[in-house]
């Protein structure tokens, strides 16, 4: 029993581990410039197929294929800033319709240079790290929680520390005051959907070896992403990544023990429950809701 | 002439908010702008600062044009706006919003100079550096906010409403503090509905109304001025 709650625990982990960079992604997105990006989820796809093409079609160093990946996604979220969300930037409901627009090219294109079939990527690392005869972490799982564990705290200093984490704060809170400090919205735009974007695009390519990826895989992810950010309070970035550890555990556990179904049932019970309770979220604030 | 504002005028989609509407700020000089609610004093303010674009007219500042720059291009050419309601950075710290001031500042030394004055000018923000912004009250936040701006170590600050809800010893101190921070050689307009404190600071003083310019001259001779006694001094 205690080993199998040690190796749910294990499980949890990795699930909040990339949960919770797919949903600081969108936080940190929706934060600066306001946008809720539905074609989150295809960045997180786009980053597996980056891994798809570098890794397994052209025999690219694994690591190196991430590395590509992420920063390749990043840069279709610095396009969807210039070409999509500028544009649209006074229309409050311009960039979500124009998000959801941009979800279905990225899925369409997917389908036609990869086909929907689901993708074979060789396994990086057949390596287990073996707590006891029934805890087991595999290597590629351990991965990605060093991922998150290093990239969130990097852009956790990042925001606390740097004069532009200060601007990208100020900006999230409010923007014309910001504006009248020298910061630069269009600046502070880019630099958060590239951040967004590439953490999105990391959690897929870390993760690609790990899930059956195909052209829809981005739906189920940002499903959770939302739940998570509504549990923590939109906009906050603690609270993003509290929820996702909450949730993932959750989730998992209850998986675990009964079934994947009664999983989502009490997931989103959990989240109208944290609404009825509080409905700026766990850390929201009123003001930003 | 620092600032020359000419023949401006801003429109709200079809809607004309101000007309023509000339200003000029002296060095060293306090301008005030003086009016009702909805006469297009803020409007102009933001004008000034390039938080609106101008519909017609131009402005010019220590001797470049400046209409038609956004207003974090503005910032860089000395011009510090305190805008209405303070919009200090609710969930960051006393001197995080200080420092967000200097954003366009490389000067590390200097800034590290004026984050001292400003300490030393509002005693209060020392003792609450470390503090979030939304915790302290409106005339602290008042201070905040004017600190902020000094510490893009501008030539003109544009203050709107700096006496707003607040208690009047604050204002009094705010009133204070204006005229030091002038008396050091900074310019200021200031956009008041308290035109009593407004032509009391200023030198110069322009009213408006409904977006056209009303009356402009000396405050001290629109102070004794019939109507503006009649309309905004209530006496």
């Amino acid at each position: 029993m205690l080993d199998l709650l040690a190796q749910t625990g294990l499980n949890a982990v990795y699930a909040a581990s990339y949960i919770s960079l797919i949903a600081v992604g969108l936080v940190l997105i929706f934060g600066v410039m306001g946008v809720v990006n539905f074609a989150h989820g295809e960045l997180y796809m786009a980053g597996a197929y980056a891994v798809v093409l570098l890794y397994t079609d052209f025999q690219m160093p694994f690591f190196l294929a991430i590395a590509v990946g992420m920063i390749f996604v990043g840069c279709l979220g610095l396009a969807m800033e210039r070409a999509l969300f500028r544009p649209l930037r006074d229309n409050p409901l311009g960039g979500l319709v124009a998000s959801i627009g941009f979800l279905m090219i990225l899925q369409s294109l997917a389908v036609m240079g990869f086909g929907v079939r689901m993708e074979h990527i060789p396994p990086v690392t057949q390596h287990v790290i073996e707590f006891s005869d029934r805890v087991r972490l595999p290597l590629a799982r351990l991965f990605v929680i060093i991922a998150a564990v290093v990239l969130l705290s990097a852009l956790w200093i990042f925001l606390k520390k740097t004069r532009f984490g200060w601007a990208l704060r100020a900006a999230a809170q409010d923007p014309e005051a910001a504006a009248l400090q020298g910061i630069s919205i269009n600046q502070t735009a880019r630099i958060a959907m590239f951040i967004g974007a590439g953490l999105a695009g990391i959690a897929g390519a870390l993760t690609a070896p790990l899930v059956s990826v195909n052209p829809h895989m981005g739906h189920s992810v940002i499903v959770t992403a939302f739940i998570v950010i509504i549990v923590g309070g939109v906009g906050s970035l603690e609270g993003a990544i509290v929820a996702s550890v909450a949730y993932a555990f959750v989730h998992t556990f209850v998986t675990t023990f009964w079934d994947g179904v009664i999983a989502d049932i009490v997931g989103l019970s959990l989240m109208l429950l944290v609404l009825i309770v509080k409905p700026t979220g766990l850390f929201g604030s009123a003001d930003r809701a | 002439m620092l600032l020359e504002m000419k023949g401006a005028s801003v429109n709200y989609g079809k809607v004309s908010a101000v007309r023509d509407i000339s200003i000029s700020v002296p060095e060293g000089g306090i301008v005030t702008i003086i009016g009702g609610n909805g006469a297009g004093k803020t409007t102009t303010l933001r004008a000034m600062s390039g938080m609106v674009p101008l519909a017609g007219g131009e402005i010019h500042f220590n001797g470049a044009r400046v209409d038609g720059l956004s207003s974090d291009k503005v910032v860089a050419k000395g011009i510090a706006h305190v805008p209405e309601g303070r919009r200090i950075f609710p969930d960051m710290t006393v001197e995080e919003n200080l420092r967000t001031g200097a954003f366009l500042r490389r000067d590390k030394p200097a800034v590290e100079n004026d984050l001292e004055g400003v300490f030393t000018r509002f005693p209060r923000l020392k003792e609450r550096r470390r503090q979030m912004a939304k915790t302290m009250s409106g005339g602290e936040q008042q201070m905040l906010a004017i600190g902020r701006a000094l510490m893009s170590a501008p030539k003109l600050l544009l203050m709107d409403e700096p006496s707003m809800g607040l208690a009047p010893v604050i204002v009094e101190e705010i009133a204070v503090i204006i005229e030091e921070i002038n008396a050091q050689g900074l310019s200021v307009v200031l956009v008041e509905q308290n035109a009593e404190l407004a032509l009391e600071l200023a030198d110069h003083a322009y009213v408006l109304e409904t977006g056209n310019m009303a009356l402009e001259g000396p405050a001290n001779e629109l102070h004794d001025n019939d109507h503006v006694r009649a309309a905004y001094l209530g006496v």
